[in-house]
């Protein structure tokens, strides 16, 4: 008899002593669940597709890291002489993003992405930089505090990173 | 949580004498209203601090008279270094404190790493260093 089971029956009886079930009763009892969780352990239902895995909260995180990051890139390569004060923010970006894709598991985009497409949108400007960092500041304050303590910690700096990177910019 | 919290308010109580130190080097009146409000920020949390291992029935050290410099600050330059370590120091403390705490309390203490954080971003700004930021604030390095 498989532990599981067997500890069903302790709890069966045990119950039996005030409800003043008979000991048989229990035991049928117990098996048709026992059959019950069989039949669905063995596939009944594998017909059903298997639900898409939910993406992991930090997802958000990672995506907006990676959006910065070019976001960056487009300003320094309409503006050139922003590259200086820029360029460590782009890569603070980056490194954000590498730490949260090997966290989470994620697959990185590979080097391409750092050419924008043809069809980017507009360099930002530093106030639209300066927005999109505080926003960016509160994704990752809110992911830190609903993140399991072994991920508070990195999530915590990511969001404090981004709130200097807002200050930098003014 | 304790522990954490013991070394966060030892952070806190430095941050306070260093604040002293440095107020007196530093000569634009700008910098030494920054000074004296982070001085007062920095007294909050201790307090908060002191409030929280209280809670925790736990008693802290009484802060010592005095600190161990890591250089010496004789001027404003100097003075601006050592805010810059600090804050630093105080972000680092705080990030400890994330893991071992939930809700409230982790918002505590993520809102007071990030505010260490962006003053010692004000201050390198001050002081002309660059990079004004770093991307891991509170990682100990």
């Amino acid at each position: 008899m498989p532990d599981a089971v067997r500890g069903m029956v302790l709890t069966g009886a045990v119950r039996m002593s005030d409800s003043g079930h008979t000991r048989r009763r229990i035991l049928t009892a117990t098996g048709a669940i026992v059959a019950a969780t069989t039949l669905a352990g063995c596939g009944l239902f594998d017909d059903e597709p298997e639900p898409a895995p939910a993406p992991d909260p930090l997802q958000p995180v990672l995506d907006e890291a990676l959006a910065l990051a070019s976001a960056y890139d487009r300003a320094i390569q309409a503006q050139a002489d922003l590259s200086e004060r820029l360029t460590p923010l782009a890569a603070d970006h980056r490194a954000h993003a590498a730490e949260l894709a090997t966290l989470i598991g994620a697959a990185l985009p590979s080097g391409a992405a750092a050419a924008p497409p043809a069809a980017a949108p507009a360099a930002p400007s530093l106030a639209q930089l300066r927005e999109s960092e505080l926003a960016a500041q509160k994704t990752a304050t809110a992911a830190c505090l609903a993140a399991p303590a072994e991920r508070a910690a990195l999530v915590g700096s990511i969001a404090a990173c981004r709130a200097t990177h807002a200050s930098a910019l003014r | 949580m304790k522990e954490q919290l013991t070394a966060a308010l030892a952070a806190e109580e430095a941050a306070i004498y260093a604040y002293g130190l440095i107020g007196v080097h530093l000569t634009q009146e700008s910098e030494v209203k920054g000074a004296r409000d982070s001085e007062q920020v920095h007294r909050q949390r201790r307090d908060y601090l002191v409030g929280q291992l209280a809670n925790l029935k736990a008693s802290a050290a009484p802060a010592p008279a005095g600190y161990q410099l890591p250089f010496a600050v004789t001027n404003r330059r100097s003075a601006l270094k050592l805010a810059v370590h600090v804050e630093d120091g105080v972000t680092q403390a705080w990030r400890a404190v994330l893991p071992v705490t939930q809700n409230a309390q982790r918002a505590a203490a993520l809102s007071a790493m990030t505010d260490s954080a962006l003053r010692a971003t004000s201050w390198r700004k001050e002081s002309g260093t660059n990079p004004l930021t770093m991307a891991f604030p509170g990682r100990p390095s």
